[in-house]
C-alpha cells in the first residue's frame, strides 16, 4: 500500500541535518529499499577555494515546494515514503546542506524518486546560497525556476 | 500616475514585497509595504523599484517573482493584501 504523503518528513533546519533520523523516518516493514541522497559542502567552486557557505531561503515557499516535490513523487514512482531536510544559516566544509530519504518495496523506484526531488529542488525551491572565498563573497550561480504563461521563456541568468 | 478620474479618488492596493539574495542587499531590507494603484501588475511593481534604484533593472530578467508563494509571471495583477517576492535563481541543495 503507497503511504500517504501526511507520512512524509519535509524539514527547513538552523542545526546539523539529523540524517538517521530521517532514513528512520522512512523506513517500514513494507519496503524493500531505502536511497538517500547527501548533499555536501564543497572545498571549491569553480577553482576558488570555498571557505564556507550561507543558505537563506523564502522559508513558507521553500516548504510549500518541498511539500509539492514530495507529492510529486508519490505520484509518478510507486515509492513508500519520503524525508527531505534542507540546513539553512552558515555550513563549513563538508557538512550536509540537504538529505533526502526515499523508501519503497523496490531499489530502482526509489533511485530514480530520489534524483527526480534532487534535481526539482535545485530547480524550483527558493533557497540561496552565498559563497565566501578568502578575497570576497558572491551569490552562486543558480537555477530560474520556470514562471507560468508569460510570453518569454528563459532558461538561467548569464 | 494615471490621470486622475472624474470622481478625483485613485484606487489603492497595499502589498508586501519580499527581497531575497543579491536583490535583498540592493534594496536594503528583506521585506516593505508598497501603496499601488488598483489595477497595478507584477512588472509595474518591479518598476517602481527600479525608479527608486536604478540598478534593480539589470536583475529583471535574471529574477522571477510569486505571489503568495506561488511563481508568478510578470502580468500578474495584483490585489491588495499580497505577499510578493522577487527571486534570483535559485541554488539551494
Amino acid at each position: 500500500m503507497p503511504t500517504a504523503a501526511s507520512a512524509d518528513l519535509i524539514l527547513l533546519v538552523q542545526k546539523t541535518i539529523d540524517a538517521d533520523a530521517l532514513v528512520r523516518h522512512v523506513r517500514t516493514g513494507a519496503d524493500g529499499a531505502i536511497v538517500t541522497f547527501d548533499g555536501c559542502v564543497r572545498n571549491q567552486s569553480h577553482g576558488r577555494r570555498t571557505l564556507y557557505l550561507e543558505y537563506e531561503a523564502y522559508e513558507s515557499m521553500a516548504l510549500a515546494k518541498m511539500h509539492e516535490i514530495a507529492a510529486d513523487v508519490h505520484a509518478k514512482f510507486p515509492i513508500d515514503r519520503v524525508a527531505i531536510a534542507h540546513r539553512l544559516g552558515r555550513l563549513e566544509i563538508g557538512e550536509t546542506s540537504v538529505y533526502i530519504a526515499i523508501s519503497a518495496p523496490h531499489r530502482a523506484a526509489a533511485f530514480e524518486a530520489c534524483r527526480f526531488a534532487i534535481d526539482t529542488l535545485k530547480r524550483s525551491v527558493p533557497i540561496w546560497k552565498k559563497e565566501y572565498f578568502e578575497d570576497g563573497a558572491v551569490w552562486a550561480d543558480g537555477e530560474l525556476p520556470p514562471i507560468p504563461q508569460d510570453t518569454q521563456t528563459r532558461k538561467s541568468a548569464s | 500616475m494615471p490621470s486622475a478620474t472624474p470622481s478625483n479618488v485613485t484606487a489603492s492596493i497595499r502589498v508586501k514585497v519580499l527581497f531575497f539574495g543579491r536583490l535583498k542587499e540592493i534594496a536594503g531590507g528583506a521585506e516593505e509595504i508598497v501603496e499601488l494603484t488598483s489595477g497595478s501588475r507584477i512588472e509595474e511593481l518591479f518598476a517602481t523599484f527600479v525608479a527608486r534604484q536604478p540598478e534593480f533593472a539589470s536583475y529583471r530578467r535574471s529574477v522571477v517573482a510569486s505571489r503568495n508563494q506561488e511563481f508568478a509571471a510578470w502580468s500578474t495583477p495584483l490585489d491588495s493584501g499580497d505577499e510578493i517576492a522577487f527571486l534570483p535563481p535559485v541554488s539551494g541543495g
